[in-house]
């Protein structure tokens, strides 16, 4: 036994040592572990505080979520209230649009109207403007008959019964006789003027110096009690209707030598100027001259501002000036001062043009 | 009336200015036989020997034709191309006397074959004058064929 015993001891002793140090091993291990979860636990426990303190974020972050989503849901409201709007507007503008169209439609409706109107009133106009042209025509073409026949009868109890109309009853007879001699002219006159409406102006270039001169020769004045003296300038060629033309200078010219007739020289200017693409001609004289307050009387037809004693005249030639200047698109005026005289002026289209 | 050897043909339907026209002749010295008739329907039967005029001899014609222009039921246009377009009575001169101064209707004449066209002035002095002229012209100064 004893050998055993201590042998057994030994061992048994050994073990115990073992486990021991065993135990020692383990309470180390334990005291680490201990140690490990304290950390452990200090460290669930930051967690811990770092859950909560992401937990406190997370419920601000829903807070501002829930806030966000209420304003989206507020903004989506405006929104779907905005589309609204704009599906109406939208209509309002197919409507407008509709109604702008119609609109326009109505416009191009109305314009060709208007249009197929004004072709309708031209014409008409054009129709009326030929039956005045006929009805003065006829008109005056019918008086000249009567007139023709008062003339003629008067004229033949003049020669025929002298011997039985006394003086007074001649001088009456005289006065029928330049009475509807004066009516004659008027209608002539009457007639030229509708007559001009009428003719066709054809332009071509007229040699102005060269139809200055043949009027010069046409027009003779030698009987005159003063003869009159012209000075005639360099006359630049200019498109005109010649013959008609030729009636501008005879009327102006015929009038500058008229009015001129109680002064005691007659002078009369005639010359040119050339302004851009005009040609300005004018006659001037140093006649009666007239009052420029009267001047929107000066081309009206049978508008006089003289009476028959001083100037004999119907009162139709400056209108017949008027109207053919004013056909070939040109302008006519006048400048004059009492008893100093007058100047007439009329452009024409230069040649270069 | 005796419708023979009438020299002056007068186509005039205004009364007024036939007696005008006649007294101005007259006054003027022509005393050749002139036969008015007042419208062209008349004139025709006159020239061509119809109606009131079968005893007129064709043979005889006219020295001169005095013509209104505007005259009722036969117009002196009518008139002027009927005696213009025939063979043997173009011959005879046509003076047409009127007082229409229209360039369509001077044309007209013309390009018918009027010999002249004078408008009738209105002032007696003047109508006088174109009528003496006339017939001065036409009768003594102008020589037709024979």
């Amino acid at each position: 036994m004893k050998k055993n015993d201590s042998d057994e001891l030994i061992i048994a002793n050994r073990q115990i040592a073992f486990q021991h140090q065993e135990k020692e091993n383990r309470a180390a291990e334990l005291i680490i572990a201990n140690k490990e979860l304290v950390f452990q636990n200090e460290e669930k426990e930051n967690r811990a505080a770092e859950l909560v303190i992401a937990n406190k974020e997370l419920i601000f972050q829903n807070e501002e979520k829930e806030k966000r989503a209420q304003e989206l849901i507020i903004a989506n409201k405006e929104l779907a209230f905005q589309n609204k709007e704009k599906e109406k507007r939208a209509q309002e503008l197919i409507i407008a649009n509709r109604e702008l169209k119609n609109a326009e439609d109505d416009i191009r409706k109305l314009n060709d109207e208007l249009e197929q109107k004004v072709i309708q009133r031209t014409a008409q106009l054009e129709s009326v403007n030929k039956e005045l042209e006929s009805f003065s025509y006829s008109v005056s073409h019918d008086l000249r008959a009567p007139i023709r026949a008062i003339n003629g009868y008067t004229r033949i109890l003049v020669e025929d019964y002298s011997d039985k109309i006394d003086s007074d009853g001649i001088k009456i007879l005289q006065s029928i006789i330049n009475n509807s001699k004066k009516m004659g002219e008027l209608i002539d006159d009457l007639l030229a003027f509708s007559k001009l409406g009428r003719k066709q102006v054809t332009l071509s270039e007229i040699d102005m110096t060269g139809l200055l001169q043949l009027i010069r020769e046409e027009l003779s004045f030698e009987d005159y009690e003063n003869v009159p003296e012209f000075k005639i300038g360099i006359l630049p060629n200019a498109k005109g209707d010649k013959s008609l033309i030729k009636q501008v200078w005879i009327n102006l010219i015929s009038n500058a030598v008229k009015y001129s007739k109680h002064k005691v020289k007659t002078n009369i200017e005639i010359g040119a100027y050339k302004k851009n693409n005009l040609v300005i001609y004018y006659v001037k004289d140093g006649g009666a001259g007239f009052d420029m307050q009267y001047y929107d009387k000066l081309f009206g037809v049978f508008q006089r501002l003289h009476s028959q004693e001083e100037f004999e005249g119907t009162g139709i030639g400056l209108a017949i000036v008027q109207k053919i200047v004013n056909r070939h698109n040109g302008t006519v005026w006048a400048e004059s001062t009492l008893n100093e005289g007058s100047c007439f002026y009329f452009s024409l289209l230069s040649v270069n043009h | 009336m005796s419708y023979h050897n009438v020299e002056i043909l007068f186509v005039e339907d205004s009364t007024d200015d036939a007696a005008l026209t006649i007294r101005a002749l007259k006054k003027s010295g022509f005393t050749n036989k002139l036969h008015h008739v007042i419208n062209g329907a008349e004139a025709l039967d006159f020239i061509y020997c119809k109606g009131d005029y079968t005893s007129r001899s064709d043979q005889d014609f006219p020295k001169l034709i005095l013509l209104d222009l505007k005259m009722p039921k036969v117009s002196g246009l009518q008139v002027l191309e009927k005696i213009k377009s025939d063979p043997v009575l173009k011959f005879i001169p046509i003076v047409m006397l009127t007082s229409s101064n229209e360039s369509p209707d001077i044309e007209k004449c013309f390009e018918l074959g009027a010999n002249s066209y004078i408008v009738k002035p209105v002032d007696s002095d003047n109508f006088f004058n174109a009528v003496k002229e006339i017939g001065l012209y036409w009768m003594v100064l102008n020589q037709p064929p024979q």
